[in-house]
């Protein structure tokens, strides 16, 4: 077994993580249970920041806008102070921070590449406020616990979410016959629904119909955010009657009856263990850990898997590693600018992200530049995590990620920036040797590369040792 | 033909590294032409860009998104405001549409259409190259296409050492890659073996160091670019934001927030290209249109039909060129969306032929597997 597999399946190894003599069971062992977060700083709860969300966008829209209409200038001096106030544009360097903070301390981090998957595969994308206030507190309260439940319990999670539900427009959409529907000559918004069938659940395969879409979206009418004049859309996630179509209705040949509120459960039930849902999602687990084209013999197990234990998501990421252990040796599989990053950071223990206490924010001026850095450098790397351009979110294929232009920043990073993170302790040749050796068969070669810079520490010096290692073949791809 | 990606990288690709560089295909004897592709992706909604005058019908659907002071083109459709630069070339026959037009798409997916506007193929995902690579691989056009976005557009893909930039915070010593680029081994290494030897040719302007990504900056630079008579022949920026479920909006609102940006684009690239315009051409690409009728959150859901805006000199004259199907409910596309009766790839096949100086024959067949699409570049283009 090379030592590939714990990048493969985890971020490689620290210097104080130590090869494991069965390394199949050393994965598969951290697949149980939800590990804690570790991040010593704050972590708000989604609600905390929902009401943050609230008092920024009610403080903008219904304040200020109205106070300064005549006065460009002062409005946009207020608009600052506001941002400040509200943390608008800190709680996503935070979120940032709690994310990579796990990925680099966790002690079960294959739990973790589990999380950053289903995070992407359930992705909010830019829009409004959800990446400064909403998607980070998503990816912690509502895909990481349901983890160890079943695929369908995390389907209903996500879709009745506060912040899937404001993605996706559900609060817009109206049953034409439904009371408010009626009143307001109001109908549905397919978006939602959409994406629950596309991208969710079943995908295109399963060869729903325009019908279907709509029929689907009549049985998500009246699931919308509370809206209070001073809260406006970031009130609490209920089932509102009066905004629901009546009657009963049809999703790929499925008749549900009229049922309110139940009648979501039913159907994600029906979607979530439709054969081709299952089949699309374990593709697609294969892809992101395997190869970028699976093949059935690849795949098979870990249908197998999803059956035999009725959409266990621990007996499925299980079967995934199976498989990963397995075609380790055979399969080649490239890593996305931001796994690139946190497995430099693990490997070669850089300062990402700032220090908790460093991170700690008052509320009474701007982020700092330091506070700003991680979340910068994952932006011009070309994969900040929570704003995926659309509700797809960030490609799984090497293709996507290989351009001129986005390579270079690879080399950008490690040459420039990443010896700004090397720790002082660990500036000298004998410690990235050292690293190497923890994580490479042929660290050797990898060490004949930058021998002729061995004697330098200065941070040109470790650029350019890293810019060398960090691009190398077998560091981009596993 | 059927090149794919992965055969080109075989195959072509090596033996011309071989030679360590790349010869530029030489068209001293005759301009170089430009094509220029702006996507706009999420559906951009053909009839808030170019919209009828006059349908009442529209106006009762969309009551929460009525246009006001639209430009009148001609007597059947006006141009939405924000697109002034539009206007201003109308008016010197460098501006033109196609209205009700689209690629043979219906489903109303985005990846599904975005994946087909790119490919030009009838299934998603069974293409991995871009009408766009294909058609310039065919006319033997190698490395003269140029991305202005991070990642390398699929609709460029299928033509080697394309280039692309995005302003980059810093500048970068390209001798590293020389110092690892001979590791890069094997099959599985190509792709990105072959994408080293591009950033190795490529001139060191066009790393655009500063930290923004002002679209300002990327279409000067492109323009710069273009301009120059051994620089890239073709040039593909990459917008979203068109997909307005809620707050649609008129004259303004979401979707002119998105239109304000082609007009940016294109009124920087008119200003910087100088001569280089009258040898251009400008064309839009989406992937679906959107509904007639206003939906729940005064914003349109997915549909069919849209329009295509171009510009440039090598326009044949200024004009909605379309086949008007009509907006009364059983004109429309299973009665909610603005039909399609032009096949946009055509437009995209002749405009390729323009500016690659090929038959529209040879193209139909190279690029688009001999698909019936109508040669439309004596009706659209100057030839």
């Amino acid at each position: 077994m090379s030592l590939k597999f714990y990048r493969r399946v985890a971020f490689g190894l620290s210097p104080n993580d130590k090869q494991d003599k069965d390394p199949l069971n050393w994965a598969l062992s951290q697949l149980n249970s939800i590990p804690d977060l570790l991040w010593p700083g704050t972590i708000p709860t989604e609600k905390e920041l929902r009401k943050k969300y609230g008092e920024w966008v009610y403080g903008d829209r219904e304040v200020l806008r109205k106070k300064f209409k005549n006065d460009k200038n002062a409005y946009k001096k207020a608009k600052d102070e506001l941002r400040i106030k509200t943390g608008e544009r800190y709680f996503e360097l935070n979120e940032h921070a709690i994310r990579h903070y796990q990925t680099k301390h966790s002690t079960q981090p294959v739990f973790e590449r589990f999380w950053l998957f289903w995070g992407n595969h359930f992705a909010i994308s830019e829009k409004d406020f959800l990446a400064e206030f909403s998607t980070g507190p998503y990816q912690r309260e509502i895909i990481r616990p349901n983890m160890v439940k079943t695929f369908e319990e995390m389907v209903l999670s996500v879709t009745t979410s506060w912040c899937m539900i404001h993605h996706l427009d559900n609060s817009e959409s109206f049953g034409p016959n439904s009371k408010k529907g009626m009143e307001w000559r109001e109908t549905i918004n397919e978006n939602h629904a959409r994406e629950l069938l596309e991208l969710h659940t079943v995908s295109p395969n399963a060869g729903y119909t325009q019908e279907d879409v709509i029929q689907l979206a009549y049985i998500m009418t009246g699931w919308s955010h509370k809206w209070s004049r001073k809260n406006l859309e970031t009130g609490d996630v209920w089932f509102d009657q009066e905004m629901h179509q009546k009657g009963d209705k049809i999703v790929l040949g499925v008749k549900y009856k009229n049922d309110a509120k139940r009648e979501l459960a039913k159907v994600i039930h029906d979607l979530a263990t439709h054969p081709i849902c299952i089949k699309f999602i374990s593709t697609k687990l294969c892809r992101h850990f395997i190869t970028d084209e699976p093949t059935q013999e690849i795949i098979s197990p870990v249908i197998e898997a999803w059956n035999k234990s009725n959409g266990s998501l621990t007996e499925i990421h299980k079967a995934v590693i199976s498989q990963a252990y397995k075609y380790n040796e055979t399969t080649h599989k490239f890593h996305p600018p931001e796994i690139w990053l946190m497995q430099l950071s693990r490997m070669f223990d850089l300062s990402i992200p700032l220090s908790a206490e460093k991170m700690n924010y008052a509320f009474k001026s701007k982020p700092t530049s330091k506070q700003k850095q991680l979340s910068w450098i994952l932006r011009e790397i070309g994969n900040s995590p929570y704003r995926a351009k659309q509700p797809n979110g960030w490609s799984d294929f090497e293709i996507d990620w290989v351009s001129p232009e986005l390579l270079l920043r690879r080399f950008w990073f490690a040459s420039i920036e990443l010896p700004i993170l090397v720790k002082s302790e660990n500036n000298s040749h004998d410690f990235i040797l050292a690293c190497l050796k923890n994580n490479f068969e042929d660290y050797e070669n990898m060490a004949s590369l930058i021998h002729q810079f061995r004697f330098g520490t200065s941070d040109k010096d470790l650029g350019r040792k890293y810019g060398v290692i960090c691009n190398l073949p077998g560091v981009l791809k596993v | 033909m059927n090149c794919t990606r992965r055969n080109f990288l075989i195959g072509g690709s090596s033996t011309l590294f071989l030679s360590g560089y790349f010869p530029k295909i030489s068209f001293a004897s005759m301009k170089k032409k430009n094509l220029i592709i702006i996507s706009l992706r999420g559906g951009m909604d053909g009839l808030t860009a170019v919209p009828v005058i006059g349908d009442k019908r529209l106006k009762k659907l969309r009551k929460k998104l009525i246009l006001e002071d639209v430009l009148k083109l001609n007597s059947d459709f006006g141009l939405h405001p924000k697109l002034e630069i539009f206007y201003k070339l109308w008016e010197k026959n460098q501006a033109a549409f196609v209205h009700a037009t689209n690629i043979p798409y219906t489903g109303r997916s985005h990846f599904d259409g975005q994946n087909l506007m790119e490919t030009g193929a009838h299934i998603p995902y069974k293409e991995k190259t871009g009408w766009l690579g294909r058609g310039l691989l065919a006319s033997n056009i190698i490395g003269q296409g140029l991305a202005i976005s991070l990642p390398m557009p699929l609709l460029l893909r299928g033509v080697p050492q394309n280039n692309n930039f995005f302003p980059s915070p810093d500048f970068v010593e390209t001798k590293l890659i020389d110092q690892i680029y001979n590791e890069f081994k094997g099959e599985h290494n190509e792709l990105i073996k072959s994408t080293l030897d591009t950033i190795r040719q490529r001139p060191l302007s066009m790393q655009i160091a500063t930290d923004s990504d002002d679209r300002k900056k990327l279409a000067l630079e492109a323009a710069k670019q273009l301009k120059d008579q051994s620089g890239p022949r073709v040039a593909v920026f990459d917008l979203d934001g068109f997909d307005t479920h809620t707050a649609q909006g008129g004259v303004d609102g979401a979707h002119a927030d998105e239109l304000e940006e082609v007009n940016e684009i294109v009124t920087i690239l008119h200003e910087n290209l100088g001569q280089a315009f009258d040898n251009t051409l400008i064309l839009t690409l989406t992937e679906f249109g959107r509904t007639i009728k206003q939906n729940g959150g005064y914003g349109t859901e997915h549909g069919y039909g849209s329009a295509i805006l171009m510009a440039g000199g090598l326009l044949k004259k200024s004009q909605v060129y379309t086949d008007w199907p009509g907006l009364k409910k059983k004109e429309l596309f299973e009665g909610r969306d603005l039909n399609s009766t032009i096949d946009s790839r055509a437009v995209y096949n002749s405009a390729m032929a323009v500016c690659f100086n090929q038959d529209p024959e040879y193209l139909r067949k190279e690029v688009f597997w001999g698909d019936e699409l109508t040669d439309l570049s004596q009706e659209l283009f100057k030839i």
